[in-house]
């Protein structure tokens, strides 16, 4: 999938890569790709949250061994 | 309208906080305004320096001041002080987030502090002694009328 941005939240627990992915969709235009890595295994489910929250679009979450890319497109 | 959520942070123990914390921050991010309601042990979270005593307190208002302080315990495993000591440094290990680290983020997410006057005034606290994040000194009522309003309550 073509990205726009990439965010590297390796090594962080929750809540950091939400909060983070927070923070740079922020600064994105309307329709572009946010690809969030991340190995809290915790991770899959909860962007899937926020964006349900939030109103982003959740696009998916891809398993790269113990990484999960997740893509966000923003609202 | 955003949605809301209100937190009643009653206990000061380290632990307690950062759930709290963790649980603020992360509603903050999804869009919802958040106030945090500090009240009794939950006053030690935002003293500005270790021992708040003034010479406008009393003796037992002193003393509670010198043994219930900003250094916060663990809830369970205290272990004298060893225990919050041990849990920084596996927090710092694991990539967990720090109580500081999120109370930054919870102030540059706009979280609203209430500090509770009552507990403040029992235990002789003044708003100089409390850090000066705080944006509400106020009771009960106010933070009832947040609450009212609010779809998340949490009194940790």
């Amino acid at each position: 999938m073509k990205t726009d941005r990439i965010l590297d939240c390796t090594g962080l627990f929750c809540p950091m890569p939400i909060i983070k992915t927070k923070v740079l969709l922020d600064t994105m235009k309307s329709g572009q790709v946010l690809e969030i890595d991340s190995d809290d295994p915790g991770f899959e489910k909860d962007l899937a949250a926020w964006c349900k929250m939030t109103g982003e679009k959740f696009v998916g979450i891809e398993k790269d061994g113990s990484i999960l890319k997740g893509y966000v497109i923003k609202k | 309208m955003k949605d809301k959520m209100t937190i009643v942070l009653f206990s000061g123990e380290l632990d307690k906080a950062i759930a709290a914390f963790t649980l603020a921050t992360t509603a903050a991010a999804s869009n919802m305004d958040v106030s945090i309601f500090f009240t009794f042990w939950g006053l030690n979270i935002l003293k500005k320096s270790r021992f708040t005593i003034t010479r406008f307190q009393g003796p037992i208002q002193k003393m509670f001041n010198l043994m219930s302080t900003s250094k916060l315990p663990l809830s369970r495993l205290n272990m004298f002080g060893l225990g919050p000591w041990m849990m920084k440094r596996l927090m710092k290990r694991t990539g967990m987030a720090s109580l500081e680290d999120l109370m930054i983020l919870a102030k540059q997410l706009k979280i609203k502090y209430i500090a509770c006057t009552t507990s403040c005034g029992v235990l002789g606290l003044s708003k100089e002694s409390l850090a000066g994040v705080v944006d509400e000194f106020a009771g009960a009522s106010s933070y009832l009328n947040e609450a009212k309003d609010s779809k998340i309550n949490l009194f940790i």
